[in-house]
């Protein structure tokens, strides 16, 4: 009559440090459900400024671009992940503060916990106001009782009494170097309360009258104003910088990004992945497919257009069609499922400088190269636009740097089988930035795929990613500081001086992606020529964009600065059919209510409680 | 278990059950104990523990006999019985080979528990699977299905409990040997309904979502199905010897089973050996044993279909060159290709097996007590072992889109045991016209199980298959979540006395403690009683010579049972394991995920059964009516949690449910002349109405876990559709912002303003609970014979209720009408064809599918389906016996030929019924397990099979 359990771990493993060490090594894992993911890349790019939905777009995405495909509600599924995977963790995060003490744990890994609990707190309240503070056990309390019902804690609440306090001794007691490979230290916690005093600031201030939920008074219970928080996210973020313990800004944001540099200095926080383990990874690893799911690495697929349609012809006189970039595992190519486009001012106006910035060529595919000898063709030439030769290694599609000239677009999906454009003596299809259009723009190469494993063969482009996602860069102190001095705080270094450090990186080159080729040059005195004399919060969201873009930041960095309306209202792009390169201007909804999501409708079924309560659960405005 | 907690109610039932023990009864065998009726043809009833004429029975209980069973040449007795028994529910979950379906005995009880029924094999409960018994081996199944019946086994009897009994000899019997067989073919029912090329190239069009691919063309017009569906063999062969000795008998046998699926490389094979004996070796003493092992080989039951039915018709299934395509794109997917070719050509590239050795055994002893005539006591000991042993291997580049892919391998094992112990006193006496029989019991039973699985990446050589892991040189993965291990243990007191006074009142009165090691301490044991009583009116005065009437019985009974059926460990709580990489280092993590529960305890039902059993016009005419309420209270299930509790799930005792039945079987013989012509004709109708009648959170409804109060246990909560959006329907902005015309229209229950329009959009507000139980259910047969030939059809129908078709709906990804896949074959609407039941393709989605897509996977579940028709011969024995044949009979079989009356059947060609779980065979599993539903399983088959049954 008595029970053993012999094949698995029951909650009492809590309370031995072998079980803490494995409940905080969940809480790095739990990363992976968000961070990979491409539905919450989705829910963190589409409808704001920098992205749309792509032609192969399902409702996941329409809906999100708030462009009249639906509206976002309880049910709408990329809204809900957040609320759906951070609670086991906060969950377990208690546990292991709670516990930890008892049995003697270090309190350098009990504030590995302590980060995350704040950093998954911090990703609740930015996404829905406010969160419960109480799982069943008492505030902040670890709960293996099975409740059913919930109260939410007001936004402020939240903040000074989980988020700021667990960060403040975390950064206090974790270690200044990481103690395992992407573990988390004082500086990634100064990074996160840099941040978080910076959007409660933006959040005491609301300066567009965007409205919180549960309902609260704007004071701060410590008695501190936006101001104090401001100074305070502009003193932490400089004490990072000026105490980077291991990290470091890359050389070139091309270092910073290429596959075969992960895990560099200036990474501070990432979900991991592994090539060498399908069972550590979580994901196969030579599959035919990859889930396309948690806690799999699949982000850069939702904006990789479908570029094997492209085609080229093995005949020099007759079109005879052949595809000749085929599906590789390369960080220019992976798999595509066209879910998610750029719009075309992100090409033209965030992007406008595309000479002297590396980060245009850092972030995008512009150009598709031959690959067909891989796939066993054994063709050495084949003839592309204009019927000329091309050989492999070769450009098969340019996308053009600007509008300066006009390709000639077929009118239909064409020779190119795309769509795409020629311009005179170029072997190369082109397609103009005024060309972009939901089916073909150019791809996401930042976080792409890469592998080791191709031999001389394409690869395996179809398995999830064996790239780790990244949460959080070196380089974001900077940014955080500049806006602090931005909004007011007192700054030893200028907001000017700050963003100038990131843009002079961005001057420098050492390898251009869109020529495959060596690219030694130093812009750097260029770059900062063209900073404005004068700092503005448009100008720092409009830098962070160049360097963050397709990285997940967006939708929060225009939530906290309230100006989510303004910069994502309209768009344009051309249609979905190949050959259409004629720009539409879309006009989307967004409301004030927008700027929470909504509770997840599977939240509210699984409470226990009355109608009425939980109608009041929700964020107003989705009932 | 190695500790006994006697709470003082316990102690109270142990005392009850001992006493019903007659210790001091005085002696008097009456020469009375026979039948009053000489003329009437005993049925003797299994009832556990012991028999009972069925004149004498007061519980529910249904019975078939082996003949019937045969009538059904099948590999297991689940399809046999289909149809056949009211109240019993075979619900199938798998079209694969060897596949065993799921019984279920007068509706869903509980919730999350197992609603399984307890399997009784000669007296031992049975923990293999229903797939390790032959059909062949049985003489008779009974069924308990009422509180009354079913309470001696207790709690593991609480979903009823089939009774098995395998074939033995009779004492002084001569050796007789018999051989059963069959063999025959399976074709597929229907084709899986998805769209011809033509029709594929249109709604791509229509839909404007996906372009064709390098591969794709429109004139192209691959049908896939025939490219992989093939004809299935099957046959049986069952040889046996029985006999007796003067104070003995025995029964010895082997059989053999074979399936090939119309799956490419699946098959199933089974080889059983059984063997019983009896043997008293003094006045006193017998002793006994059966034992019945088998062995048994899966090949490629992970093979499956449903990628294929998804592949686009526009490829060529074959290169330029004229070799097979081993690799397509289609639309945005590069698809390693399966086809019947592919996958027969692999040779030692491929493997996928599970071999499975069980072995039930039964020991018995037998004390007559002397000095005490009809004491017994008998030592029950059942053994069983089951072990399980599976292997799977993947050739370099086999089956992937990568030439390059290592090869891979995986290994797994399990094993079972379980043994059970019984003491059992028993006593049986006729004082005049009073007759007991009291039966007490002492048992205990453990069950243990452990399993295990590894697997490896490239494996040198394709001949290692999975034979040697040791020489893989890429990683080698032991995912502890695919290792298992539990212990169980039950403990049981109980106390049964029957009583009958003059063949005419009947008592039975049963007490059984139970502790079950699976609950939370402190709740591990219940105490629950159970009477029933019957009233044999043919035998009073006034009717008992009555030619019309030769029985009437009337019976009442109300009883508790129990369910401990969870998991064990459920009352500690679990974390997860999961796999985590710091850059080159591997670790591993735990989270919390199931909540403890310290209070755990017992699921009990009352339920109340009221029967009339007749057999009429010089037993022309026979039935049974039966009427019974189940009322079970503290609930067992698993419940999914809020979020916001950083916990999934818990298993509780929570709410009440209510099952509400009618059952009525009737079987008449229309003419009935052995040496010219008879017909037999029989029916049975069931009804079962099921609800949930309280949640023990206080609320009326768990919108999480689809559990509403007054509901269908089995419930689903989702839009209601009423149609398709069409030019000129008003609010169309209003309800769906940015809907389109041609989505689908569901119901909205929102209030309007003053000016007409809605005040909201649609939203979950407006989703509906839709019951999904049939009306009723019911089986028919009929047989006729002329002279030696005889003809017999066996059919099942079904009224009402919901049948889920997840190719429709959205949880299958066939009917996305994006055109990214092929899709079902549906009617959709376009302008010029708006009055259809799809929607238009490349409308307004909500993920890959159309909005509310899930709504057309519903159906109208009801059906007429003929099972079987079989046509036999039975040789004369006159011209046997020259050849020293004692019978001989030749038949064919067809199996699954017809179906009306389905609307699923009109829209789809399908067969009706369910072939999976509704947590299986969907790109995205979305229903409850317990939920059965159509998905991409192995497509029903027809079968054809002709047998021949010897004796001599």
């Amino acid at each position: 009559m008595d029970e053993q359990p012999r094949g698995i771990y029951t909650p009492e493993d809590f309370t031995t440090e072998r079980g803490i060490t494995q409940g905080v090594t969940a809480l790095y894992r739990q990363m992976r459900m968000l961070y990979g993911n491409g539905y919450f890349l989705n829910s963190t790019m589409t409808g704001t400024d920098e992205a749309t939905w792509g032609k192969d777009a399902d409702g996941n995405f329409k809906v999100l671009d708030m462009s009249n495909n639906g509206n976002i509600d309880s049910s709408t599924f990329p809204t809900s992940m957040v609320w759906g995977s951070v609670f086991p963790a906060i969950n377990s995060a208690n546990g292991v503060i709670q516990n930890g003490p008892l049995i003697n744990v270090p309190e350098s890994l009990i504030s590995e916990a302590r980060f995350f609990r704040s950093f998954y707190y911090f990703l609740l309240v930015q996404t829905y106001g406010g969160a419960p503070l109480d799982l069943g056990a008492g505030e902040l309390a670890f709960n293996i009782s099975p409740t059913t019902t919930s109260v939410r804690n007001t936004v402020s609440e939240v903040y000074t009494k989980a988020i700021f306090p667990d960060l403040i001794k975390a950064i206090d007691n974790l270690p200044a170097s990481p103690r395992v490979t992407g573990g988390v230290t004082k500086n990634v916690a100064r990074l996160y309360l840099s941040k978080a005093y910076l959007t409660y600031a933006w959040w005491l201030q609301n300066p567009n009258s965007i409205p919180t939920y549960p309902e609260t008074s704007r004071t701060d219970p410590d008695g501190h104003n936006a101001q104090w928080y401001f100074q305070k996210a502009y003193d932490i973020a400089l004490d990072g910088i000026n105490n980077p313990g291991p990290y470091a800004l890359q050389p070139t944001y091309y270092n910073l990004n290429v596959g075969s540099n992960d895990r560099n200095k200036e990474c501070m926080l990432y979900a991991d992945h592994t090539e060498t383990s399908a069972y550590y990874n979580e994901g196969v690893i030579q599959a035919s497919y990859g889930d396309g799911w948690s806690p799999n690495n699949f982000a850069a697929w939702m904006m990789t257009w479908n570029y094997p349609n492209i085609r080229s012809s093995t005949s020099s006189t007759s079109w005879s069609a052949v595809s000749s970039v085929q599906r590789a595992a390369a960080q220019d190519l992976g798999r595509p499922w066209t879910r998610m486009a750029p719009t075309i001012e992100v090409i033209k106006n965030t992007f406008a400088d595309k000479t002297n910035d590396s980060r245009y060529d850092g972030t995008f595919v512009t150009t598709y190269r031959g690959n067909w000898d891989k796939a066993g063709m054994t063709q050495t030439t084949l003839y592309n636009a204009n019927n000329l030769p091309v050989h492999p290694g070769d450009a098969i599609l340019t996308f053009l740097n600007d509008d300066s000239v006009s390709p000639t677009y077929s009118t239909n999906a064409g020779n190119s089988n795309i769509g795409a454009g020629t311009l005179p003596g170029r072997a190369d299809w082109v397609i103009a930035p005024n060309g972009i259009s939901r089916v073909v723009y150019p791809g996401i190469w930042k976080i792409g795929t890469y592998r080791t494993d191709n031999g001389s063969g394409l690869g395996y482009p179809n398995p999830s990613l064996t790239r780790p996602f990244v949460a959080a860069k070196f380089s974001e102190f900077y940014f955080l500081a500049a806006e602090a001095a931005v909004k007011g705080a007192s700054a030893s270094v200028s907001a000017r001086d700050l963003i100038n450090v990131i843009r002079a990186r961005a001057g420098k080159w050492v390898w251009s992606v869109s020529g495959n080729v060596a690219k030694v040059q130093d812009n750097s005195a260029a770059m900062i020529a063209a900073t404005p004399n004068t700092i503005t919060v448009d100008y720092i969201l409009a830098e962070r964009s160049r360097e963050y873009y397709g990285e997940g930041y967006r939708w929060y960095d225009l939530v906290r600065t309230q100006k989510w309306e303004e910069y994502a209202a309209t768009y344009k792009i051309a249609g979905t059919a190949y050959g259409d390169h004629n720009p539409q201007t879309v006009t989307r909804n967004i409301q004030k209510f927008h700027y929470l999501r909504p509770i997840p409708q599977g939240q509210l079924d699984a409470m226990e409680v009355s109608a009425d309560i939980k109608a009041k659960y929700q964020n107003p405005g989705y009932n | 278990m190695n500790r006994f907690h006697f709470a003082k109610t316990n102690r109270a039932a142990i005392f009850f059950a001992m006493a019903l023990l007659p210790s001091s009864l005085a002696y008097s065998q009456s020469k009375k104990d026979t039948v009053a009726k000489e003329n009437k043809i005993e049925e003797v009833i299994v009832i556990g523990y012991g028999t009972q004429k069925k004149e004498a029975v007061t519980g529910s209980v249904s019975s078939l006999g082996g003949t019937a069973l045969k009538e059904v040449p099948s590999a297991n007795i689940t399809d046999a019985i289909q149809g056949r028994l009211p109240g019993v529910d075979i619900g199938r979950t798998s079209t694969k080979p060897g596949a065993v379906q799921q019984i279920r005995i007068r509706g869903e009880r509980s919730l999350t528990g197992s609603n399984d029924p307890l399997i009784v094999l000669d007296g031992i409960p049975f923990v293999g699977s229903l797939g390790d018994i032959s059909p062949s081996d049985i003489k008779s199944l009974d069924i308990l299905k009422d509180a009354s019946a079913t309470a001696i086994y207790g709690s593991r009897g609480a979903n009823g409990v089939i009774l098995i009994t395998t074939n033995r000899g009779s004492k002084g019997q001569k050796a007789r040997f018999t051989y059963n067989g069959y063999t025959g073919f399976q074709t597929i029912f229907s084709k899986y309904p998805v769209m011809d090329g033509p029709k594929f190239a249109k709604l791509r069009a229509d839909a404007k979502m996906f372009t064709n691919a390098q591969d794709e063309f429109n004139d192209i017009n691959t049908d896939w199905q025939d490219k992989y569906y093939g004809v299935g063999l099957m046959m049986n062969h069952d040889v046996g010897v029985t006999g007796g000795s003067e104070k003995g008998n025995y029964n010895f046998g082997v059989a053999y089973f074979q399936q090939n699926g119309v799956v490419p490389l699946q098959s199933y094979k089974r080889l059983s050996i059984r063997g019983s004996l009896d043997q008293e070796i003094s006045k006193f003493i017998k002793v006994g044993f059966s034992t019945n092992s088998n062995f048994s080989i899966n090949d490629f039951n992970g093979v499956s279909g449903a990628p294929m039915l998804g592949y686009s018709p526009l490829v060529s299934p074959y290169n330029a060159d004229g070799s097979p395509k081993t690799v397509m794109y289609s639309a945005i997917d590069q698809t390693a290709l399966q086809t019947r070719g592919i996958l027969e050509n692999l040779g030692d590239a491929y493997a996928d097996r599970t071999n499975a050795f069980s072995s039930y055994n039964n020991l018995y002893g037998e004390l007559k007590i002397p000095g005490v005539e009809g004491l017994k006591y008998r030592l029950n000991v059942g053994l069983t072992y089951r072990n399980s042993n599976s292997g799977s291997y993947t050739g370099t580049g086999i089956l992937n889109v990568n030439p390059d892919t290592e090869s891979s391998a995986g290994i797994g094992n399990s094993l079972t045991t379980q043994w059970v112990l019984e003491n059992i006193l028993s006593y049986d006496r006729t004082f005049g016209k009073h007759k007991i029989s009291a039966t007490a019991l002492y048992s205990a039973e453990q069950t243990k199980y452990n399993s295990s699985y590894i697997s490896a990446r490239d494996v040198p050589i394709d001949a290692f298959q999975y034979f040697n892991l040791g020489h893989a040189q890429g990683e080698v993965t032991i995912d502890p979540n695919n290792q298992g291990y539990y212990k169980r243990g039950l403990m049981s007191f109980m106390g049964r006395a029957l009583y009958q006074y003059d063949n005419r009142y009947m008592l039975t009165a049963t007490v059984r403690s139970d502790g079950a090691s699976v609950l939370a301490k402190g709740h591990q044991w219940h105490t629950y009683p159970a009477v029933s009583v019957g009233w044999n009116i043919a035998n009073e005065n006034f009717l008992k010579d009555s030619k019309y009437i030769n029985l009437l019985k009337l019976r009442a009974g109300f009883g508790q049972t129990s369910n401990q059926s969870v998991g064990p460990y459920t009352t500690f709580g679990s974390l997860s394991t999961v796999p985590y990489n710091f850059g080159d280092e591997f670790v591993i993590g735990n989270y919390v995920n199931t909540a403890s529960n310290a209070r755990l305890g017992w699921e009990f039902s009352k339920t109340w059964n009221y029967g009339l059993d007749f057999t009429l016009l010089n037993r022309r005419i026979s039935g049974t009516v039966e009427y019974y309420i189940t009322k079970t209270e503290q609930l067992l299930l698993s419940k999914g949690l809020p979020a916001s509790s950083g916990l999934g799930s818990v298993t509780e005792n929570v709410g009440a449910s209510e099952n509400k039945g009618l059952e009525i079987s009737l079987n008449g013989v229309i003419f009935d002349n052995p040496d010219g012509f008879s017909w037999e004709i029989g029916g049975n109708l069931y009804a079962n109405r099921n609800k949930i009648t309280s949640l023990a959170s206080g609320t009326d409804r768990n919108e999480g876990n689809l559990w509403f109060v007054g509901h269908n246990i089995n419930a689903l909560y989702d839009y209601q559709y009423v149609g398709l959006w069409q030019h000129g329907d008003p609010y169309l902005s209003v309800l769906e912002p940015g809907g389109n015309v041609g989505m689908i229209k569901v119901l909205y229950t929102g209030g309007y303003n003053a000016d007409g329009t809605p005040v909201r959009a649609i939203g979950p507000a407006d989703r509906q609970i839709i019951d999904t139980n049939p009306d009723f259910m019911g089986g028919f047969n009929t047989r006729l014979a002329y002279k030696n030939i005889d003809l017999s059809v066996v059919g099942a129908f079904q009224k009402g209720g919901v049948l889920i078709s997840t190719l429709y709906g959205s949880s299958g990804y066939l009917n996305r009408l994006s055109g990214r896949g092929n899709n079902v074959d549906v009617d959709y609407w376009t302008e010029e064809n708006p009055n259809v039941r799809y929607p238009k393709p490349g409308g307004m989605m909500s993920g890959d599918n159309p909005k509310y897509g899930s709504t057309l996977g519903l159906f109208d579940g009801s059906y007429v389906k003929i099972r079987t028709i079989t046509l036999g011969y039975n040789f004369n024995r006159n011209t046997l016996e020259n050849l020293g044949v004692n019978s001989l009979r030749l038949y064919v079989t067809v199996q699954n030929p017809f179906v009306f009356g389905s609307p699923y059947y009109r829209e789809s060609g399908m067969d009706p019924e369910p072939n999976s779980r509704g947590n299986e065979n969907q790109a995205v599993n979305s229903y409850k397990s317990n939920q059965l539903v159509i998905g991409t399983n192995n497509p029903s088959t027809r079968n054809y099979m002709m047998g021949l049954n010897l004796t001599f």
